[in-house]
């Protein structure tokens, strides 16, 4: 709406046009004594002011400043963030290097040779995030998308009979108490992921477009599994700018659902390799456009005979590597003589 | 298709015993279904000899470990070994009046795009074939001499040829889900130049190293097709000296060496079964596990 429109006195509308206030809009986020400043009037004037600016029913008196809608200041994002729990991956190391764990509104990239543990980690990850908050877990339920036909369920049943069995050993909780409480079960672990086989790459486009809609209905769901974002994406494509365009329409969405839902996105990636400086290096697939679309990359690799997972990509973790075994409880810390976390 | 059909109930997996307990504790039961699981080795380490058993203990019925399943074998070299087949069949009956051969149907493949042009029909086939025995095992022997011909070493080649990895293992797993069929694939090994190993040497699965025959090798067809297969099982074959029972000596006193072929099969990576290995022989009866 116009200022001119305001049932205001000419004068004050002219000082408004004069400060740049030319439409109300601008006026929504302002609280009275800043505009009473820079219109050099009275406070109540400025009150009566925006008494007609659209806003969200109310006057921020504390000044707070919200010049776009949707927007927040970095105070309260920090807030927030310190609110956020993590997931574990149950190994302490990876979990030391992450800063606690897998983290929520976030996109984390997991690749890897095949073998290396992927898809144990991804299964580990679905597992632990139904774990009460003070295990380590955010109580919620796992979607699991599997696009190579890598999830097993004596496998799952088996990493979550573990868990199960560790969360008693630590008396997390003690007997009793839980079987009021939770009444869960290592089978119940599996009832509480969300499992999705996709078989070709439009199948896969048209579940991460539906992930919006079945998340809002399932509010439940705290993490998303991809395994393996990559598989189908890499036959001929004939329009190879069709695939870039494909690859980064899929980023964007899962980046949103991640935000908008609060929840974890882990896409679990393959590795190939790439002609640099004279040699073959190895890379993850997918591209170097594809290397911007998750917030945070992690690689797993073999040093000698053991399985380390490297921070290769994070705005806020330091690049590190920590040791890791997969054992038939899952993955767990590496217990050999030369454990140590490496920070580069 | 809408995207709620693809939310699925996940359900046990089926298993065909490999035809031997030893084997089957080393592979977690046997070869799953809906899975692709590639058998990786030198030639004459018994590659086909477990395939041909697999197409034979797939008709032995669930309560003694098979699918009571029909088989389709696919084989890029030639001749079929018919002969060693029936000899298999002879030493493991299935019951009388039941001809294992009836239940086991051949197809060769000539190319990579020959495959590619077979897979509608196997579709097809096994949709409409309506018998007692379903077909719920296929196995390709070998995926390696497909690829042999059509591709040069440049990089231009080598990466269509990984393309075509991905789309062949696209619809090979796309069928292994939705008639829920173990799919068997066979490997070659290529050697491997020390000690300019370059990326053949990279480490892929629970062997450092894969030796056979004294030699230092790694699997064909390089680390993209590594990505497409779901289990991957090295098999490997060594001369061993056998000392002699009886204290035979020559004329000049010296022991006469006796060789033997040590065969173990080790399973590099699967997504359901921890690193294991055990030795394994091939004699009339098929080849068994050794518990040593």
């Amino acid at each position: 709406m116009e200022v001119g429109r305001l049932p205001i006195s000419a004068a004050l509308k002219g000082k408004l046009v004069s400060a740049g206030y030319t439409s109300l809009s601008l006026l929504s986020s302002l609280s009275p004594s800043h505009l009473a400043r820079d219109l050099n009037i009275s406070e109540n004037e400025a009150l009566d002011i925006l008494k007609h600016a659209p806003h969200d029913g109310r006057i921020d008196t504390s000044g707070g400043h919200h010049i776009i809608s949707g927007a927040q200041t970095a105070w309260d994002m920090l807030h927030e963030e310190e609110l956020l729990t993590r997931i574990t991956t149950s190994s302490v190391d990876i979990d030391n290097i992450l800063g606690g764990g897998i983290s929520c509104r976030e996109v984390t990239e997991i690749g890897g040779v095949p073998g290396i543990g992927k898809t144990q980690l991804g299964i580990q990850l679905a597992v632990n995030v139904q774990l009460p908050v003070h295990c380590g877990g955010l109580g919620g339920k796992a979607i699991y998308i599997d696009t190579e036909g890598s999830f097993m369920v004596e496998r799952v049943l088996q990493i979550a009979e573990a868990c199960w069995d560790d969360m008693l050993a630590n008396n997390a909780i003690s007997q009793n108490v839980h079987a009021g409480q939770v009444g869960m079960q290592p089978k119940d672990f599996l009832e509480n992921i969300l499992y999705f086989r996709v078989c070709s790459y439009t199948e896969q486009i048209a579940l991460i477009n539906y992930l919006d809609k079945f998340i809002s209905e399932h509010r439940d769901v705290k993490i998303v599994v991809v395994d393996s974002i990559t598989f189908h994406f890499r036959q001929d494509f004939e329009d190879m700018a069709l695939r870039t365009r494909l690859l980064s329409g899929m980023a964007l969405k899962l980046m949103k659902l991640a935000k908008k839902f609060c929840l974890a996105v882990v896409l679990l990636n393959q590795v190939t390799t790439k002609y640099a400086e004279g040699s073959f290096q190895l890379t993850l697939a997918l591209g170097d456009s594809w290397s911007h679309a998750c917030t945070n990359r992690i690689i797993l690799y073999w040093n000698g005979n053991e399985r380390y997972a490297y921070i290769d990509k994070s705005p806020s973790l330091r690049s590190a590597s920590a040791p890791y075994a997969v054992t038939a409880r899952g993955i767990r810390n590496n217990v050999s003589n030369c454990k140590r976390i490496k920070l580069m | 298709m809408k995207p709620e059909d693809l939310l699925v109930r996940p359900r046990p997996t089926a298993k065909c015993t490999a035809g031997c307990p030893v084997l089957d504790r080393c592979l977690g039961g046997g070869v799953p279904c809906r899975s692709v699981t590639e058998v990786v080795g030198e030639s004459g380490c018994g590659k086909t000899q477990l395939c041909l058993q697999l197409l034979l203990s797939a008709q032995l019925p669930p309560s003694r470990g098979g699918l009571s399943a029909s088989s389709l074998y696919l084989h890029s070299e030639f001749p079929f070994p018919l002969r060693r087949l029936r000899q298999l069949a002879r030493a493991r009956p299935l019951g009388p009046r039941h001809d294992p051969l009836d239940h086991i149907f051949v197809h060769p493949l000539h190319s990579a795009h020959h495959l590619l042009d077979v897979l509608p029909k196997l579709e097809s086939f096994v949709e409409n074939f309506k018998s007692r025995f379903p077909v719920r095992l296929v196995v390709i022997d070998s995926i390696a001499a497909l690829f042999r011909s059509e591709f040069d070493n440049n990089p231009l080649d080598l990466k269509r040829r990984s393309s075509m990895f991905f789309k062949i293992a696209g619809k090979l797993k796309w069928l292994a889900e939705k008639f829920d069929l173990a799919v068997v694939v066979t490997n070659q090994v290529v050697d491997l130049v020390v000690p300019n190993e370059g990326i053949n040497g990279l480490r892929i699965g629970n062997l450092g190293c894969l030796d056979s025959s004294g030699r230092r090798v790694c699997a064909a067809l390089g680390l993209s097709w590594a990505n497409c297969v779901n289990s991957r099982l090295f098999l490997s074959k060594d001369k061993e000296i056998v000392s002699t029972v009886n204290d035979m000596r020559d004329g000049c006193g010296c022991e006469p060496m006796h060789f033997g072929t040590r065969r173990r099969l080790h399973l590099l990576f699967a997504p359901h079964i921890p690193d294991t290995s055990c030795e394994y022989v091939i004699t009339r009866e098929g080849v068994s596990g050794v518990c040593r």
